[in-house]
């Protein structure tokens, strides 16, 4: 008799651990049904199963500068892609849309990780919207002051380089880096101890010659000087165009040549 | 070997001294920062502490700042702070000014938030290297009415071993009059 209520006691124990566990893993699932449901309109993303790989680091050693790898197994059935960081302030990083100029098998962004969150990489093709998800531990990245000096941020805010990597299957691996120092409007300065109020990059776009490569918008979980990683369909020797726009209405336009074939 | 022993106390007196000294007062500098080790007047508590003194009734004070919605702030904007369970989360208690009418402010509702018990024990924190969290410990170890416990690896460290939940702020400290 006793020995049963002590079983009893023992499995009522375990269940309010387990209830405990499943709390924050339901809260946390609340959050990004709740997120979605506004990104998305109401429409649910399923799951990716195998179409979408998130390769970021487990624990973030800058919060304020995490890389996010994304790969895609199927990126010719893909028209949109959007990078959420569930419990930043502004959760979604990038929202970004395709264009035929662009390969988007493999996807590199550094974005700003405020908390420890789960990050989602949501998907739109022919038959619905597939999602992903992995758990960063890292934070502090939104109010994270800048390391340099914000003045000599401003002057160089705007310059661009197009990186050229390996051609493969087609395309060429490129990286669009942006001087940029994204202000949040949420990063405190140390010495004046006043919010430095927010300019951030709002959109990001890439042609060559009338083809889109990407249309991206962007916001403050963006790194400041952001990276954007992908592969380029080329077509002929016409420029890469890139134009990046911020929150105070700035416009940057730079040409960038297409990588010399060596022939 | 002497010379070997010199040097070696010339290395750990130089590691003494690398560490952050406790302000003789309230922090005043940039908040976030390395902070010292110790906090006069409190006891220094790791997560397991802290589950157990919340488990018997302590009040958990989380000073976490608040951030600032910016004027120009992106459309979609949905903040969430997540904390140890049952936390009061009182953004901005970490200041360090001397602002007496602040200082009132604080006292009275650490009382309100005490209840029935004016001794009630504390535990302040809010994310490692956080000055905040070392303030409101220090005006509560000053005042001396109750038991302080400061726990420095705060909602991160909590969150290692143990489930955080999403925490409201609690804006009367600052509404008050």
């Amino acid at each position: 008799m006793t020995r049963m209520a002590l079983v009893l006691i023992l499995s009522c124990v375990a269940v309010l651990a387990r209830a405990q566990d499943a709390d924050e893993a339901g809260q946390r699932e609340k959050r990004w049904t709740d997120l979605a449901t506004v990104l998305f309109d109401g429409r649910a993303p399923a799951p990716a199963e195998g179409l979408i790989d998130i390769d970021a680091p487990n624990r973030a050693e800058d919060a304020a500068l995490v890389p996010v790898r994304v790969t895609l197994s199927q990126p010719g059935a893909v028209e949109a892609l959007w990078l959420v960081i569930d419990d930043n302030p502004s959760p979604l990083a990038a929202h970004m849309i395709f264009g035929p100029g662009l390969d988007a098998r493999n996807l590199s962004f550094r974005v700003r990780v405020d908390s420890y969150s789960f990050i989602h990489v949501v998907i739109a093709t022919a038959e619905g919207l597939r999602v992903a998800q992995k758990f960063i531990k890292a934070s502090g990245g939104c109010s994270a002051p800048m390391d340099a000096d914000e003045d000599a941020a401003r002057k160089t805010m705007g310059e661009m380089r197009l990186k050229w990597g390996k051609p493969q299957d087609g395309a060429t691996a490129a990286k669009l880096m942006i001087r940029h120092p994204n202000f949040n409007g949420m990063q405190m300065n140390q010495l004046t101890r006043l919010y430095t109020p927010a300019d951030y990059i709002e959109t990001i776009s890439l042609r060559q010659g009338e083809t889109k490569i990407f249309d991206l918008d962007g916001g403050i979980s963006l790194s400041s000087d952001p990276v954007l990683g992908f592969g380029v369909r080329l077509s002929g020797a016409a420029p890469i165009e890139a134009t990046v726009t911020d929150s105070l209405k700035n416009v940057w336009t730079q040409e960038f040549a297409p990588p010399s074939t060596g022939e | 070997m002497r010379r070997a022993l010199a040097l070696a106390l010339l290395l750990m007196a130089r590691a003494a001294c690398a560490e952050v000294a406790e302000p003789p007062g309230l922090w005043t500098g940039p908040m976030q920062g390395e902070t010292p080790k110790t906090l006069a007047g409190a006891r220094i508590v790791d997560a397991d502490q802290v589950k157990a003194l919340a488990a018997a009734g302590a009040l958990l004070l989380d000073v976490s700042a608040e951030p600032p919605k910016p004027a120009d702030a992106p459309k979609f904007w949905a903040p969430i702070h997540r904390s140890i369970p049952g936390a009061v989360w009182l953004p901005g208690a970490g200041r360090g000014d001397p602002d007496p009418v602040f200082a009132e402010k604080f006292a009275r509702h650490m009382a309100v938030l005490s209840g029935a018990n004016p001794g009630r024990a504390v535990v302040v924190f809010c994310h490692p290297a956080c000055w905040g969290s070392w303030n409101a410990g220090k005006r509560l170890a000053r005042n001396g009415d109750r038991p302080v416990f400061w726990f420095p690896g705060g909602i991160e460290a909590y969150e290692e071993k143990f489930d955080v939940a999403p925490v409201a702020p609690d804006r009367a400290l600052l509404a008050a009059p």
